[in-house]
């Protein structure tokens, strides 16, 4: 008992003393730990706010008050899929040059850029399908797409075209002029911040909702998306914070403390917000929760956020643009795809879009089956997540005791199996609300349960692909593995419309409560589910692939660090890795010894 | 877990055991047994050949993506099935002008009559007015009708054996079950009672007289079935059940948000309350209906389906209002043996962040 009190009294000390300087060896004073857990915390909150607001299915806003086809959203995903490649290889190459580029290269991307957005903004007010025979196959045919016609078509595309012009000019504006003067985390925060507030505002209150015509909503609706979809408002401060110390131990221990804190408070947020929303006559369908309580709830995030952003610290110097190593577009292309085991998390996730489409069953048995609102609903919720965090502590213990392809294969069974029970439950149990509801929390906490260490196993996986890359390429290559999205993309946009056709056969349109019928319901939530549920079991196999295990690991490691003291000539090449973790500065690194740590 | 596999599982062991023997030198090129060797500093074998095959494949990925994608969301005007019983209208998209159509042949060949109508055919629909049912039709499904906002009147032709409508309300032939009753029916009655405009409770010239016309329907005397979703959303402020009604089925009367009074009508008068001859009340039945204020469970029920009258009371200003009672002509031990009730069937409201059910007034008289 005493030596726990000298360790509190010790510990207090230690706070006290070091409160605004740091102690020696370390970088960030714990006055900054403060800091950055009411930013990274507001930061996460009013960024996990607004996901009430999106173009989507899932949206209130979208389908109570827009009644927008479930559809549609699909279709307009086909008409941007394709120019989509081209603003990726662009913002690829910005991207990679972080805004520095040569003169003449950075002038021709403006110019492009610059007529993008001119040509979008001409498709968006004039009529380009006036230049088509309007009784011919193709006006016709666009014509019978589910909540859009030939005009409105042009105004969705010109709509794309010129977000994406602007975005891009914007892009190596702002990486060109603010990157230097707050760094790689905060600028876009900065920039973003009130533009955002103010779409948040304009998006509660201006009434396009009332537009009787559903066409005209439609593009009315994704033009205003896209403008607010302009301003992201991501959690880049725990970006920043992960990165804030060049001792490897005290990131860490940043990390695990008030980062770990911080989402502490977004949890909170998590559960106020149902509760203010169960308060409103109309619940989840009530405009009040977009005019009032979401952009008041947002605003005060941001508000507390850039209070404090100011004062956390980037403290990692970056290594110089011009030493940066360019690798060419082809190299790396064929770099990434020469790694067997990124093929393995790509066939993985090709697998997994069965399930794209699907509406979040969970909540609508928590909304639909079982009616729940207010604070019932939070503390449920809250009670399913939270299940996922007790078996964190047994990570480390599993981690060691079963191989990853183990961990992944049981991962994928157990969801089969959860699923399974849910189904089950919902087809013999779906009158009897409240027992079916009974067995589908406990199936969702197991879910839950059995889903952390298979995460945490899979974040692992990613970081030793990464070595692996290392050795095959001398590079992690990490831009370059967008390019398996490339050929899966084409595939998954297919696949991913496999579900809303159903659902849309199943009577799931623009009104959602048709979820409120017993019948409908069971077959909107079930049959996506038994597709997933066959999407789980296939994914069984492309693990059974995976022989990348811990003897090839350390021999890779082996290769780096023989690299390593050939190209530095510092490391003896027999020391041990802690060496390397230590002296690594790359955030890289230290996701390495941290993973390292939990493993060992 | 054997112990073998524990001692495989042991990484600190692993990564302590293995030491390799790297040549100087061969650090970039040093191949590990089991994989692939590093390929650094050099370009791969037949760059040339792969980047056409690289760019090709994902030319045409893209282009049969597009392809099948634009086909599978492309949907016909009007889409039938061949099945068993004959021809099925299954799915109408509405290219965006038509509001009024006859459902009667199959792609308007006459040798190919349609005998039945889908579940959701017209889901959605926010441009029909009227729809006309063939001869030829035999089945209709209770949500074939379902969220078309707009639709005024269904007509059915005189010689069909199975459906005939009421001055576009939906019945059986025999006048056994009302079906639908369109969710815009009243905008048809506002014209016809020669209304311009559509009144709100708060406007000017709402009075008995409009709800007369416009809000009001006598459910015919012969009814003993209110089908499924039968006058959901409907804008109804009256309705009058006849004596003899024995089932209110699913959703029936879900969200019809300005329901104030619920009517039985019969030889013996008219009385304030669901009918004594009522057994079934389905699920959701009365979902949402927050303009009610009283309900009475007749003694004949023996049925009442999960969250039948749920959200019909709500919390304001510190009151319960809507349904904020329940009454039933039971006695709390006979309602228990009797009626099968569902979870939740009764309505509950917001108390202290949490729900609270109202309560129910067992042996209760039935208001006059």
């Amino acid at each position: 008992m005493a030596d726990i009190k000298n360790k509190a009294v010790g510990f207090f000390h230690e706070v006290k003393d070091h409160w605004k300087k740091p102690a020696e060896g370390k970088y960030v004073p714990y006055r900054e730990y403060k800091d950055i857990f009411l930013a990274v915390g507001f930061n996460y909150s009013g960024n996990k706010t607004l996901e009430y607001i999106v173009f989507a299915a899932s949206c209130y806003l979208m389908m109570y008050h827009y009644k927008l086809p479930y559809l549609t959203f699909s279709v307009i995903n086909i008409i941007n899929m394709p120019l989509n490649y081209i603003w990726t290889m662009m913002t690829w190459y910005i991207a990679d040059n972080l805004g520095f580029m040569p003169k003449k290269n950075e002038r021709k991307f403006y110019a492009v850029y610059m007529l993008l957005i001119v040509i979008g903004v001409a498709m968006i007010i004039f009529d380009p399908s006036m230049l088509f025979n309007q009784n011919g196959r193709f006006v016709t045919y666009i014509n019978s797409l589910e909540g859009i016609n030939c005009s409105s078509a042009f105004k969705i595309l010109g709509t794309h075209i010129l977000w994406n012009g602007w975005f891009g000019a914007r892009n190596i504006f702002w990486r060109k002029k603010l990157v230097p003067k707050y760094g790689r985390y905060k600028y876009s925060l900065y920039c973003n911040a009130i533009p955002k507030c103010i779409m948040v505002i304009l998006i509660g209150w201006v009434p396009f909702y009332n537009i009787p015509d559903v066409i005209t909503r439609v593009w009315v609706a994704n033009l205003m998306f896209a403008i607010y979809n302009l301003f992201p408002f991501d959690n880049s401060l725990e970006m920043c914070a992960q990165n804030i110390s060049p001792n490897v131990r005290e990131r860490i221990w940043v990390r695990t403390i008030p980062i770990k804190l911080s989402h502490f408070l977004n949890s909170i947020v998590a559960i106020l917000m149902p509760v203010f929303i169960g308060m409103l006559r109309y619940k989840w369908e009530d405009i009040n929760l977009f005019k009032y309580i979401i952009p008041g709830f947002f605003t005060f995030c941001v508000i507390v956020t850039m209070v404090f952003a100011g004062r956390i610290k980037e403290r990692i110097p970056q290594p110089p643009i011009e030493k940066k190593v360019n690798i060419s577009f082809w190299d790396g292309m064929f770099g990434v795809m020469r790694n067997k085991y990124k093929w393995v998390n790509t066939i993985v996730g090709l697998i997994d879009s069965l399930g794209n489409g699907m509406l979040p069953f969970a909540t609508i048995l928590y909304l639909y089956t079982f009616r729940l609102s207010g604070l019932i609903y939070s503390l449920l919720v809250a009670l399913v997540s939270f299940a996922g965090t007790p078996p964190d502590f047994f990570a480390p213990y599993f981690l060691k005791r079963f191989s990853y392809k183990q961990l992944m294969i049981f991962f994928q069974l157990s969801r089969a199996i959860g699923n399974a029970v849910i189904v089950l439950a919902l087809v013999f149990l779906g009158d009897r609300v409240n027992l079916c509801g009974t067995v589908c929390v406990i199936t969702l906490i197991f879910m839950e349960m059995t889903k952390t260490i298979p995460v945490t196993a899979g974040h692992d996986m990613d970081i030793r692909i990464n070595d692996y890359q290392m050795y095959l390429s001398g590079e992690r290559l990490e831009n370059f593995s967008g390019v398996f999205g490339w050929f899966t993309g084409p595939i998954t946009s297919f696949v991913g419309l496999i579900i809303p056709i159903m659902l849309l056969k199943y009577g799931f349109n623009s009104n959602w409560e048709v979820l409120f019928v017993d019948s409908s319901r069971i077959k909107i939530i079930v049959i996506p589910i038994i597709i997933d549920i066959i999407g789980y079991v296939l994914m069984t196999i492309p693990y059974i692939f995976w022989d990348y295990d811990d003897e090839k690991q350390a021999k890779v490691m082996e290769v780096l660090k023989a690299r390593e003291a050939a190209t530095n000539g510092s490391l003896d090449g027999s020391s041990g890795g802690e060496d390397l973790q230590q002296d690594e500065e790359t955030p890289e690194a230290a996701e390495y010894a941290e993973s390292e740590a939990v493993t060992q | 877990m054997s112990k073998k596999n524990k001692e495989k599982r042991d990484t600190t062991a692993v990564y302590n055991e293995i030491k390799l023997d790297i040549p100087k030198g061969e650090e970039w090129t040093y191949q590990i047994e089991g994989l692939k060797a590093p390929l650094i500093g050099k370009s791969v074998e037949n760059a040339k050949m792969k980047k056409v095959l690289v760019v090709i494949t994902l030319l045409i990925a893209i282009a049969l993506s597009i392809f099948f994608s634009v086909r599978a969301v492309h949907s016909d005007t009007y889409t039938f099935e061949q099945l068993e019983s004959g021809w099925q209208f299954s799915k109408f998209s509405n290219p965006g002008d038509i509001t009024e159509i006859t459902i009667d042949f199959a792609e308007g060949d006459k040798t190919k009559p349609i005998s039945s109508i889908r579940e959701y055919a017209f889901n959605c629909d926010d441009k029909l007015t009227s729809i006309t049912i063939g001869k030829s039709v035999e089945q209709i499904d209770g949500k074939s009708f379902y969220s078309v906002w707009n639709l005024r009147n269904i007509y059915v032709d005189k010689e069909n054996a199975f459906y005939c409508d009421v001055d576009g309300v939906l019945y059986n032939k025999d006048m056994t079950e009302v079906i639908c009753y369109p969710i815009d029916h009243d905008a048809y009655l506002r014209e016809k009672a020669g209304y311009e405009e559509e009144l709100w409770r708060d406007s000017e010239g709402y009075d008995d007289a409009y709800i007369e016309a416009v809000q009001t329907y006598r459910i015919p005397e012969t009814v003993v079935k209110v089908g499924e979703l039968c006058f959901n959303y409907t804008n109804l402020a009256v309705i009058y059940l006849p004596e003899g009604l024995e089932r209110i089925e699913t959703l029936a009367f879900f969200k019809a948000e300005n329901l104030k009074d619920i009517i039985t009508y019969g030889p013996g008068g008219e009385y304030k309350s669901l009918p004594e001859t009522l057994k079934y009340i389905g699920s959701d039945a009365f979902t949402r209906n927050q303009q009610l204020t009283y309900m009475f469970i007749p003694a004949s029920v023996e049925f009442i389906g999960h969250h039948a009258f749920w959200d019909t009371a709500y919390k304001e200003d510190g009151e319960v209002k809507g349904v904020a009672v329940m009454n039933a002509a039971l006695s709390e031990e006979e309602f228990k043996a009797k009626v099968e009730a569902g979870d939740h069937w009764l309505p509950s409201y917001d108390y202290k962040l949490l729900k609270k059910t109202i309560d129910v007034n067992y042996s209760a008289a039935r208001e006059k």
